[in-house]
């Protein structure tokens, strides 16, 4: 994962009246042309801001993402299945460090972003605070959750951002393996015993409401957000990328056997829109704001992982070496 | 904590409540540049933090070749990098260069070039000249290494700054046949599908 669910929230525009008209005109113009923009371009500050914030969620989810699965890697059924998943948690954890880079050419730097992680400043997917329960959940993550966030990914990729651009692009090249793995989980579990598909078809009880926040709010009641569309930081409404993961995903859960707690869920052959149960946003912000069952565990646990690690980057420490911004 | 997660559970309570890190403990910025094939260039991927360069080798080797092919990877400090204006449209960044007049009695040095080509896309290695300054080194490669495409961003990087793979530690890169689990096509499920779907058919009839 798991570029998904970022939130936004509303946009003040007033910033861009201090903007150099000329300079927003080209940078506007630069973006409508399909190019990108690369750190020393000119920008203007609300631009610089939103991304920072985007990206930088983005890379927090792949780490705080790594934690729900990792606890399964010891109980993965199996040999095979324990190296695969230490494969995937592995390349999340990368998938963070190529985002952090991407943040910090914009100026800011990874110690300020884990900081602001720490002290719940920053904000991550809302999924991951949720618990897996079963090595079922593992598997619906491993799927869906990924397929989700490639859904989001793809999308993203298409930005304006050349740093952002690139290293998403080197991240959907790695999520094919995610997907595959968590389909081929998820089949063995469907074509398995009556147990075992009991399992699945609890995690999918489990995870639909917090796959349906995933995509963030329904555009009815979200932020504004032309602006960060128009400057391609944001590639498509919420709804949309809803609809995308809906359309790709559901007739593949329904092949299976398996069925969606949302009476309501169905494609409207006029529209070919997707049609739904509205989730309940009142749970989506609550667990956003650090009701959820797991996001004390989560941050925690980051903060004993900074605590432990401290030693390391001490005795680590190099007079010579020296933080710099990256330069692409 | 109380958590379904029995390492976590083990966890240490911790002593102070930390939020947040302890100030400027991060570590060098690194460049990675990697060589997909033999016969294709180095280009530019991205970075690591690393104490020094050593580290930031073995970051980098984790970090941006453990999912794509590769036969050779390096590592600079970022410092080392000397870079040229970024330009777009028809402007060749290579004629933005200040004037520079090279001291003759200065010790000649060789450094890598790298051009960036396409706008949005990862700079790319255009070859080696020697010269005793980075100025130096962007005048030679002015001179002898374009061939007629703008260049929009040039790099040169002083050969002795950077931390190349030695010729032992190619074998990094031949993947074992038994770790084929962390490809995408070791993960086929499409027979199993068929039959149930089948047998779900008739069950349906
Ligand atoms: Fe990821
Ligand atoms: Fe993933
Ligand atoms: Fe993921």
């Amino acid at each position: 994962m798991y570029g998904g669910g970022n939130t936004f929230e509303a946009i003040r525009t007033d910033s861009l009246a201090q903007e150099d008209p000329e300079k927003l005109a080209a940078f506007e113009a630069k973006i409508e042309r399909g190019e990108k923009i690369e750190p020393t371009d000119w920008m203007p500050a609300l631009y610089r801001k939103q991304l920072i914030r985007m990206i930088e969620q983005h890379a927090h989810s792949e780490i705080i993402g790594a934690l729900p699965e990792g606890t399964w890697i010891t109980r993965a059924p199996g040999f095979k299945r324990k190296l695969s998943l230490m494969a995937k948690v592995q390349d999340e954890v990368g998938h963070a460090q190529l985002l952090y880079s991407a943040a910090e050419t914009l100026g800011k730097t990874r110690e300020q972003m884990i900081d602001d992680l720490l002290s719940g400043k920053s904000k991550y997917s809302n999924i991951f605070n949720y618990p897996a329960f079963t090595w079922a959940d593992s598997c619906f993550i491993s799927w869906l959750v990924d397929a989700g966030a490639i859904v989001n990914q793809l999308a993203n990729a298409k930005g304006s951002y050349g740093p952002y651009c690139r290293a998403l692009e080197r991240i959907c090249a790695e999520e094919s393996f995610h997907l595959k793995y968590g389909h081929h989980c998820v089949i063995f579990l469907a074509t398995g015993t009556d147990k075992q598909r009991q399992m699945f078809q609890e995690a999918i009880n489990r995870w639909w409401a917090p796959m349906m926040h995933f995509f963030g709010p329904s555009d009815k009641i979200s932020a504004h957000t032309e602006i960060l569309m128009k400057w391609k930081v944001k590639m498509g409404t919420n709804d949309d990328m809803r609809n995308q993961f809906l359309d790709m995903y559901v007739p593949k859960i329904w092949e299976l056997g398996f069925t969606l707690p949302d009476p309501n869920l169905k494609k409207n052959p006029t529209t070919n829109k997707w049609e739904y149960t509205e989730p309940d946003w009142e749970e989506f912000k609550r667990v956003i704001n650090g009701e959820g069952p797991c996001n004390k565990e989560r941050i925690e646990v980051r903060r004993i992982a900074e605590e432990r690690g401290r030693w390391v980057r001490e005795a680590l420490k190099a007079p010579q070496a020296a933080y710099v911004t990256p330069l692409a | 904590m109380k958590s379904l997660d029995p390492r976590v559970n083990r966890l240490p309570t911790l002593s102070r409540e930390i939020t947040t890190k302890v100030p400027l403990d991060q570590l060098g910025t690194y460049e990675v540049f990697v060589q997909a094939k033999e016969n294709k260039p180095f280009q530019h991927e991205g970075i690591v933090h690393a104490s020094d360069i050593e580290l930031a080798f073995v970051l980098a080797k984790e970090t941006f070749t453990r999912r794509f092919t590769c036969v050779s990877i390096f590592v600079t400090d970022t410092r080392d990098v000397y870079v040229s204006a970024l330009t777009e449209g028809t402007v060749n960044a290579y004629d933005t260069l200040p004037p520079y007049t090279p001291n003759a009695n200065n010790i000649l040095e060789n450094y890598l070039i790298f051009h960036l080509l396409k706008r949005g896309k990862q700079h790319v290695l255009a070859g080696k000249v020697t010269a005793s300054t980075p100025q130096e080194a962007m005048l030679k490669g002015k001179e002898n290494l374009q061939d007629g495409k703008p260049v929009f961003n040039v790099w040169a990087i002083r050969e002795s700054a950077i931390r190349h793979t030695q010729p032992e530690e190619m074998v990094l890169w031949k993947t074992l046949p038994d770790k084929k689990y962390r490809d995408a096509s070791d993960y086929k499920a499409g027979d199993k599908l068929t039959r149930f779907l089948a047998q779900r058919k008739n069950e349906i009839l």
